[in-house]
């Protein structure tokens, strides 16, 4: 196995992926929308805490890695509350 | 005497393209709001049209995107490394890789064109042409930047235009899942 912080991060995102992948066939399996709809968006915020960590190199700038994973944690809060609330009048 | 550190100074690279990242990330972010604000009118319609897009398209696009990604990022440890001819074929392949994205983004869009879908269709087309298009130009720009910077190699030049493609990266791993995945 790789000790390499990048290979690390990059095998993580396509394993995440492949993730969505399952899940975006679960859904359509029948899966319950709010139980695949939170593994979505977790897989999305691990993604997108991983490229801003390893990619974008905040990894080494621990005040603004804090800020942007709240942010980020935040924003995909907001989302999967809209999504819920869209589902409900459907 | 030492001068005390800001936290600016932790932020790798340049502020003006932390500046940027942010601002595209609220924009894109607006956008996708807009978009599930738009689904709880009509949340029939928004699943009846995304069920119509090509969800193995975009995920095998994220996996495109992320090695992509990895490339361009490990030909800023490669410059840095002084292993210059490595870090511009890094980035040449993170370009190509780029161009794949798009010609998988080309195809779905001409897919659509052949079913008579387009921006006038529906709402959910309206917003996905918009949010998709506008990140696809961000890819197209990004491509152009991986060239240019494979061609001024110096590290800082490597970084900044490297962080702009790894922005496009994490604005497609949240588009991706709200517009094809959140049915």
């Amino acid at each position: 196995m790789t000790k390499d912080p990048l290979t690390k991060a990059w095998i993580w995102l396509v394993v995440l992926s492949a993730g969505s992948a399952v899940v975006a066939i679960l859904v359509s399996m029948g899966v319950d929308r709010r139980i695949a709809g939170a593994m979505i968006l977790s897989l999305a915020l691990l993604k997108s805490r991983t490229i801003l960590s390893q990619y974008l190199g905040l990894c080494n700038a621990p005040f603004w890695r804090r800020g942007m994973n709240i942010a980020l944690a935040v924003f995909c809060g907001l989302v999967f509350v809209l999504y819920l609330v869209g589902g409900t009048t459907a | 005497m030492t001068q005390k550190q800001s936290v600016l100074d932790e932020l790798p690279g340049e502020l003006i393209m932390w500046i940027f990242i942010i601002s595209e990330l609220l924009v894109f972010g607006g956008g996708l709001v807009a978009f599930l604000s738009a689904r709880i009118v009509d949340p029939v319609m928004f699943a009846e049209s995304q069920d119509l897009l090509h969800r193995t398209g975009a995920a095998l696009n994220t996996i495109v995107l992320v090695t992509s990604g990895f490339l361009a990022a490990q030909a800023l440890s490669l410059r840095k490394m002084g292993e210059r001819v490595k870090a511009r074929l890094s980035l040449i392949v993170a370009a190509e890789l780029g161009v794949v994205f798009l010609v998988i983004k080309g195809v779905e869009y001409a897919d659509k064109a052949a079913q008579g879908i387009d921006i006038e269709t529906n709402t959910f087309f309206t917003l996905y042409y918009l949010l998709t298009g506008f990140h696809a130009l961000h890819v197209v720009a990004g491509v152009v930047i991986l060239l240019l910077i494979a061609w001024k190699d110096d590290p800082e030049n490597i970084e900044t235009g490297g962080s702009f493609w790894h922005m496009v990266d994490l604005v497609w791993v949240l588009l991706f899942p709200v517009i094809y995945l959140l049915g």
